[in-house]
């Protein structure tokens, strides 16, 4: 069965690609999805991943529809992953990006698949990576994860993706000085969308006053204003994507860092994997949570001595 | 499973540590009336599936790519314009033209007594009508993802 999955994915097989990403997402640390990915690997590492982060609302969604019907004329195979929130009283999800982008993605014949985080914060979901990566070994030229409606913490799709977009408009007003001190130190690039809209441009300079102002390193980041109605701004917005491939593909740090933050990820899993059981048979055990209360042990000490015993 | 207890905040099924259901709610064809699905969007999110609503006119090929491309385990198909032995035929035919027997489709909508049965035969079930009470859409549901769900892990 792995095979056929395996030789699907290759194949471009829509089904066979959603399949996996189903299995990644439901069997997270099943041997399964473990031996998925080691199959697929050698295949991965020629798609672009381009992260669109930002506020609710702001247009993410369409902007994603006009970027893959361009790209999709260039020749070029795109893919999209969309997230959304899982409600954390009872983790039901309204997964509704699909909608604004749906008529690109019929025309073209785009994969898309939307995910919800099913309670992880930062933005995305546990299952991206592999996700990620399935798609890649699907032979994708550009794969586009649009992150939950950000706001100033949810920054982990700098950890994912090769380019991070990050979408803001006119109208924010003070929510972009709420929000810049965390997302604006993860956009590669900045897009003011609704460019038609009134105070687009004072918003555009409120954000390259800010890039100024902040510490920056080879790669300055542009800011360039769409407006989604007409399509205006988009070649640039292209352009500038390509460019910043070009520039981290020329700069092995920046993949550097990736791989370490999913490698350093994986250790956690691994580490909690090992000892899980013994753990949780140790918080299970009453007479030893009795005695620790009884004996008034501050819980570092208790723990510290736990992971002694167990390691 | 009482009445009403599927609904009940916090306590649902199908929390962070499952599997929830994923279900894709659509209105194939010539039909704006979307109130009533997207209530039933709402009390699905509710009772801790994950919803993906197609949006206002979807196509049946539209509809079926995206049950494919979304890996759901129901399609959840609601007309209220009488065009439902078309056109959720359709989408019953293409499903299965694309080999997909691990995906339940349900129906619901304004569909007359002596439709449901040949609705059934096409393996097409529930087909509520207004008034229904959401919990027994919600406990149908459940049952055909269960259903699903057996050949899914068969298949892996």
């Amino acid at each position: 069965m792995l095979d056929s999955l395996v030789s699907g994915i290759f194949n471009g097989n829509a089904r066979s690609i959603s399949r996996a990403i189903t299995i990644v997402e439901n069997d997270g640390d099943s041997d399964t999805v473990r031996n998925l990915i080691r199959e697929i690997f050698p295949r991965t590492g020629n798609a672009h991943i381009v992260g669109i982060t930002g506020p609710p609302g702001i247009g993410k969604s369409t902007m994603i529809g006009r970027i893959c019907s361009l790209l999709s004329e260039q020749g070029k195979k795109v893919s999209v992953v969309a997230i959304d929130a899982s409600s954390p009283f009872t983790g039901g999800s309204l997964l509704g990006n699909r909608i604004r982008m749906q008529e690109s993605l019929t025309k073209h014949g785009v994969f898309m698949r939307s995910l919800a985080n099913r309670g992880l914060t930062g933005g995305l979901s546990r299952s991206i990576w592999d996700t990620v990566k399935i798609l890649d070994a699907a032979g994708s030229d550009y794969i586009i994860v649009e992150t939950v409606g950000a706001g100033q913490a949810d920054l982990d799709i700098s950890n994912l993706a090769d380019t991070v977009v990050v979408v803001l408009g006119p109208g924010l007003g003070d929510e972009i000085q709420a929000i810049k001190a965390g997302i604006m130190e993860i956009g590669n690039i900045f897009v003011i969308n609704k460019m038609d809209r009134q105070g687009a441009y004072i918003a555009m300079k409120d954000i390259e006053e800010t890039l100024a102002m902040m510490p920056r390193g080879e790669w300055k980041p542009p800011v360039v204003g769409l407006n989604s109605m007409n399509g205006e701004g988009y070649d640039k917005l292209l352009d500038l994507i390509d460019r910043h491939r070009t520039f981290s593909l020329n700069h092995p740090e920046v993949r550097m860092r990736k791989f370490r933050t999913e490698l350093q990820m994986h250790i956690d899993e691994e580490l909690r994997r090992k000892f899980r059981k013994d753990i949780s048979g140790i918080l299970q055990d009453d007479s030893r949570i009795r005695r620790y209360l009884e004996d008034h042990v501050d819980p570092y000490s208790a723990a510290e001595g736990i992971v002694e015993e167990i390691a | 499973m009482s009445e009403g207890k599927s609904l009940e905040p916090g306590k649902n099924q199908s929390l962070f540590n499952e599997r929830p259901i994923k279900i894709l709610l659509a209105k194939p064809g010539i039909d704006g009336h979307d109130r009533g699905i997207l209530v039933l969007a709402k009390a699905f999110r509710d009772a801790g599936m994950e919803v993906i609503y197609a949006g206002l006119l979807p196509t049946p090929e539209q509809v079926v790519d995206t049950a494919i491309n979304e890996d759901v385990d129901v399609v959840a198909l609601s007309l209220l314009n009488g065009a439902h032995m078309t056109v959720f035929k359709k989408v019953a035919d293409l499903m299965k033209e694309k080999g997909v027997k691990d995906i339940a489709i349900v129906g619901g909508g304004t569909i007359p007594d002596a439709d449901k049965p040949k609705l059934e035969r096409m393996g097409i079930s529930g087909n509520y009508g207004p008034g229904t009470q959401i919990s027994v859409i919600i406990d149908h549901i459940r049952k055909r993802a269960e259903e699903v769900r057996k050949l899914k892990s068969a298949g892996q």
